[in-house]
């Protein structure tokens, strides 16, 4: 069980570091941006909300194997946790994306004009004014992609397999468990989940009340 | 400091107006106020002098848009030292030039618009400005904010010796400026001293934004040394002008409401003005400030304003039948006759 919980973990904590640096500027510009198209990529970025999950990892699988399109490019990562994680990073995007999005939207852009107005570098903007103003935002935006990838089962199975120590994660160990009738196992990592699931939601929703206070 | 500046986009727009001491810009909503002040400090493209094609952060500007636009996650003297150089500056002096000193800890949230409003100015001066950029500054604050605000603008200016320019369509604040333009149609329509301004508008707008609520059409009958004579209605009008408009045109004209004045009985007019005077009855009568706004009907439907003490004097009620008299000096001809 420790080393599936591990494994979820692992992977969860990748998908949530690349989501924080790929979401970050990328909600930031979608925020902050209005160009043609922008509604298409909107709604290919937010996809994986509405597609099932085994269609992702279906096309994910038939893309990574060896004689898929990017497998042939060298990204051979059917079966393997690069896989998974890669499922996972475009899996939960919406939920980072949205909540990066709302948190920038919450900036008043006129206070972003004015302080160039007042000589403040790009660096010193980020630092002393957009970062303090949206963190709670961008902390609970990756709360929650950390806790959907913990729970995600339907694109690992289908990229990964079910491979101990490699792409076994805590979702499907608990599959395994009850397809072998180990109910007992099963309860105790069902428990644990359970415990994550709750700690992770209450921080959200702590984070979220903190960001609307207005003195942030 | 001249400033002059052209921008097609979101409006077509070509402005130069003189910048010294408080300068106003009146101009009515929608007419690019806020644009031009946007232009001005870089954060809409335009061409123009000065500081022409720099980016926000590299003109030595300060503006101030109508919400102050205040950090509000930092504290008053945070978000002063945010716009001085890390370590340096004295971000507590700059906020006691305000008078805001003892408010150096709070957040925006916690201080009243007016306390907001020098923040931001604190702010602003400490980026050194060249030129400070005001957007509606007394829209949200009550008549003595307005005034206090006004002071403390007045003498910033004159002790830094820096120009600044309040966009306004209050012409009280135009009115307590050393220098106003009127923005109408993209241009600056009317420049020059408030005074000026007020008492000769160039145009019937112009002159329905400075508070002539009387404008008037008449035909010039008689054009002599001293002025011309219009046929208004039945009445024939002598009004004292420099200009000379050709016998048989048709004018606009205007008084303002304060220079309408009532006659009274125990004080014969000279001769002269008889014919200036019209009988007019009292048709409402509302308080408004520390005087009175009438609107009197009759040959003209006419607005006056009377102070109090005259009021006090006079007596009028409404429904009381009057005469008044249109000084022939007070009546201004406007240039465009439409």
């Amino acid at each position: 069980m420790t080393q599936a919980f591990l494994l979820s973990f692992k992977l969860a904590a990748l998908t949530a570091l690349v989501l924080l640096a790929l979401g970050v500027p990328l909600a930031y510009w979608l925020a902050f941006h209005d160009f043609r198209g922008r509604r298409l990529l909107e709604a290919l970025l937010l996809l994986p909300l509405t597609l099932p999950p085994t269609v992702l990892g279906f096309y994910l699988l038939v893309l990574l194997a060896p004689d898929g399109a990017l497998g042939r490019l060298g990204l051979r990562w059917a079966f393997t946790f690069p896989g998974i994680w890669l499922g996972s990073v475009i899996f939960s995007l919406p939920f980072a994306l949205t909540a990066y999005k709302e948190a920038f939207r919450a900036i008043d852009p006129e206070v972003l004009d004015v302080v160039r107005t007042l000589g403040v570098g790009r660096v010193k903007r980020w630092r002393r004014v957009i970062l303090p103003w949206v963190w709670p935002g961008l902390l609970s935006g990756t709360l929650l992609a950390f806790a959907h990838t913990l729970g995600e089962f339907g694109v690992v199975l289908l990229v990964g397999g079910n491979i101990p120590g490699e792409t076994r994660v805590a979702s499907i160990y608990i599959f395994d468990l009850v397809q072998s009738l180990d109910f007992a196992s099963a309860h105790r990592a069902a428990a644990v989940f359970v415990a994550l699931a709750f700690a992770m939601i209450y921080a959200v929703r702590s984070l979220e009340e903190r960001w609307r206070s207005p003195t942030g | 400091m001249e400033i002059a500046y052209r921008l097609t986009r979101p409006l077509r727009m070509d402005v130069r107006l003189r910048v010294s001491g408080l300068t106003a810009l009146l101009g009515p909503s929608g007419s690019g106020k806020t644009t031009l002040l946007k232009a001005l400090a870089g954060l809409i493209p335009a061409a123009g002098r000065p500081f022409g094609g720099l980016p926000p952060e590299k003109r030595r500007i300060g503006y101030l848009p109508q919400g102050y636009a205040l950090v509000p996650h930092l504290t008053a003297l945070e978000n002063v030292e945010l716009a001085l150089p890390e370590g340096g500056g004295d971000a507590p002096g700059l906020l006691e030039q305000v008078g805001l000193a003892g408010h150096a800890g709070r957040y925006p949230a916690e201080l009243s618009g007016g306390q907001q409003q020098r923040v931001a100015l604190a702010r602003a001066l400490a980026r050194q400005p060249r030129l400070l950029l005001l957007d509606e500054p007394t829209s949200a604050l009550d008549a003595i904010s307005r005034d206090a605000a006004l002071d403390l603008l007045e003498s910033l200016s004159r002790r830094l010796n820096l120009p600044v320019l309040i966009v306004t369509h209050d012409p009280y604040v135009a009115s307590r400026c050393n220098h106003v333009g009127v923005l109408e149609n993209g241009v600056i329509a009317q420049a020059g001293d408030p005074e000026e301004v007020f008492q000769r508008p160039a145009t019937v707008s112009i002159a329905r934004m400075v508070g002539f609520s009387n404008v008037f059409s008449g035909r010039v009958v008689e054009s002599g040394e001293n002025g011309v004579v219009l046929e208004v209605g039945d009445h024939r009008l002598r009004v004292e002008t420099p200009a000379r408009p050709p016998l048989g045109q048709r004018v606009t004209w205007g008084i303002r409401p304060e220079e309408v004045m009532v006659v009274r009985g125990d004080r014969p007019l000279p001769a002269g003005l008889r014919a200036n005077v019209l009988r007019v009855r009292v048709a409402r009568m509302q308080k408004r400030g520390a005087g009175y706004c009438f609107r009197l009907s009759g040959p003209l439907e006419l607005a006056m304003l009377l102070p109090r003490h005259v009021q006090d004097r006079l007596r009028l009620a409404e429904a009381a039948s009057i005469e008044v008299v249109l000084k022939p000096r007070y009546i201004h001809l406007f240039s465009d006759s439409d």
